[in-house]
């Protein structure tokens, strides 16, 4: 097991331990939100919803546009209320504590807005004030959020001038200005080029690992919610139809990455499915599909390809299967929500 | 929490509102240009139909007291419209702040403003058309200032239940609903020349009141200030339950959602 297998295992202890004095994140029976028109039907957004999120979690929640994420995150905040199910967060009643729950949470949203011509210091002092901070309290948590995620040169620049990525950066800084002990991300990622997806990333495990709050995040991208959540729950058409950690839905879906291999000759197939890691191979006249479990950030524990050097082992593995063949072509695809929801509609 | 914390959530929606104002060119507009157009206007009027002394005070009074109406009720509006504009409403509501800290706090960034509105007009008024609002001393200016700023947060309030429940055209709310108070509350004619269900309105608005009292400071006649200060307060309060009771609704109903969209 590689070193950041070892720092997972590590969490997990300590969050065992922590559960034991105290209570879990969010505990949901039964939630379901219709949203209503003046004069059509009403819309189910969210049907029965159970979950529970463990303290000290980061909880995924995965699905395509309209399966209801927003509309959970956004219930889960109190933001909006649902129309039944009972809700308790941080051991708060989510009907009678609403306004203790706001003090213990924050949400940074898909697509942030902020007032627009207030600067960045400015929309965190405001938004610290609504919070009841005050005085040189308030101004050094201002000066806090600055530093933490990397805001310095912007902070007079007003919020319709930044960025896209800066944005949500400033986002994701107010989400944390009262120091939240739950924090909603709904799409953290949304918009982001690929390094400054990978820089928001870094900053949720960063602030996960730093302040151990627990997170809840929606998110359309499945290699991120692999790379960040304990676990993960799929929801279509407002119902979760899987959830577990990412590891095991795969194992349970049998998805993983496909590497399709085209060739002309003697392969040992029979080889291939007995191969570590290897979690299914669909074979047809010179041309095999198999589908790998690249593991988590270890190099092939307990059976999974892993990365850098086990997983290049791995593949190396594969390939000496077909030595007595010429391979024609070879692609390898990521498995994708598609995949997922492909799998769990069969 | 403290005193300190609780306060600053009353100034979080002046601090919004400030900082939005003084960066908006159109505040100079709002401030001094549209006030001092409706001053003139009412001024050079009075000249034009060569009114007495009383009569000027009279027309001057209510072209005051509508343009301090319309600055300080706007800026109870701006705190849920500069949301609802910026789609950030869900931040705001996400926090655990009521109510009665968004409205007070934008009241008193409404108030400051009026306020500064108001020295300016009286003092303009003064200087070009004679008019002496300290006439009657300092306290009828404060009591008639108070009345007026009670209305403004009172109309304020209606645009943000309006907003919460109607949505995004509601803020056609904020710029219509003191222009209904300048037909109905006698701010340049007495109600009596109303037809009686618009007399019968005039007696539900507070304004009137108000109106009726500074001005009889330089027409003598008959006010019921009481009933005046006893409506402000009642709208007031019920404007803060109605206010809190949309905000609930809002979230039931999933606007909150949809306003940050």
């Amino acid at each position: 097991m590689g070193a950041a297998g070892h720092g997972r295992q590590a969490k997990d202890r300590d969050r065992m331990g922590h559960e034991s004095v105290t209570q879990k994140a969010v505990v949901a029976r039964g939630i379901s939100k219709k949203y209503r028109s003046f004069l059509g039907k009403p819309a189910t957004v969210l049907s029965g919803i159970d979950l529970d999120v463990e303290s000290g979690e980061i909880f995924g929640l995965l699905g395509p546009n309209g399966s209801g994420k927003t509309t959970l995150i956004s219930i889960f905040s109190t933001l909006i209320y649902p129309e039944s199910g009972s809700l308790s967060i941080l051991g708060l009643d989510g009907r009678r504590e609403r306004g203790e729950i706001r003090k213990v949470i924050n949400i940074s949203t898909a697509k942030p807005n902020f007032p627009w011509s207030l600067t960045v210091a400015e929309n965190l002092r405001h938004y610290g004030m609504l919070y009841g901070l005050y005085g040189r309290g308030l101004s050094q948590v201002v000066d806090d959020q600055i530093a933490a995620f990397e805001l310095g040169d912007y902070r007079d620049m007003r919020f319709e001038n930044l960025s896209t990525g800066l944005k949500q950066r400033l986002s994701i800084a107010k989400a944390m200005i009262n120091h939240p002990r739950l924090l909603f991300l709904d799409e953290p990622t949304t918009g982001l080029d690929p390094d400054m997806s990978k820089k928001t990333r870094d900053l949720i495990q960063r602030i996960h690992r730093e302040d151990n709050i627990s997170v809840v995040l929606s998110t359309h991208y499945m290699p991120e919610a692999e790379m960040l959540c304990d676990r993960i729950a799929f929801l279509r058409k407002g119902r979760i139809v899987a959830l577990d950690t990412p590891r095991n839905l795969k194992r349970q879906l049998a998805l993983g990455e496909r590497l399709t291999v085209t060739y002309q000759g003697p392969a040992d197939i029979a080889a291939l499915q007995r191969m570590p890691g290897v979690l299914g191979v669909k074979a047809a006249a010179g041309r095999v599909e198999i589908v790998l479990d690249r593991g988590d950030d270890g190099a092939g524990d307990g059976g999974a390809l892993g990365r850098g050097n086990g997983r290049a082992d791995g593949l190396d593995g594969i390939i000496k299967l077909f030595s007595q063949a010429r391979i024609l072509d070879l692609t390898i695809k990521e498995p994708d929500l598609e995949d997922v929801f492909i799998e769990l509609a069969r | 929490m403290n005193w300190q914390g609780e306060l600053n959530k009353y100034l979080a929606s002046a601090y919004k509102n400030w900082i939005t104002s003084k960066r908006n060119i159109f505040t100079v507009f709002e401030l001094f240009f549209w006030p001092m157009i409706s001053l003139l206007s009412i001024g050079l009027l009075t000249r034009f139909l060569k009114v007495d002394a009383s009569m000027v005070s009279f027309l001057l009074v209510g072209a005051i007291a509508l343009t301090i109406l319309q600055v300080a009720q706007i800026d109870v509006a701006y705190v849920l419209l500069f949301d609802m504009w910026s789609k950030s409403i869900k931040n705001t509501f996400i926090s655990p702040v009521r109510s009665y800290h968004l409205v007070f706090g934008a009241a008193l960034f409404g108030i400051v403003r009026g306020s500064v509105v108001f020295g300016i007009l009286a003092g303009v008024s003064h200087y070009l058309f004679g008019f002496d609002f300290q006439e009657g001393g300092l306290v009828p200016v404060l009591i008639f200032l108070g009345g007026v700023f009670a209305m403004a947060a009172v109309i304020g309030i209606a645009v943000c239940i309006s907003i919460l429940t109607f949505g995004q055209k509601a803020d056609v709310a904020a710029w219509s609903l003191s222009g209904l108070i300048l037909l109905v509350s006698g701010i340049y004619y007495p109600v009596e020349v109303l037809p009686p269900l618009l007399q019968a309105a005039a007696r539900l608005l507070p304004l009137t009141y108000f109106l009726e009292y500074y001005r009889s400071i330089f027409i003598p006649g008959q006010h019921h200030l009481a009933t005046g200060v006893f409506l402000a307060a009642f709208y007031l309060l019920l404007g803060l339950l109605l206010l809190e009771y949309a905000i609930e609704r809002a979230r039931k109903t999933g606007i909150l959602l949809r306003l940050s969209e």
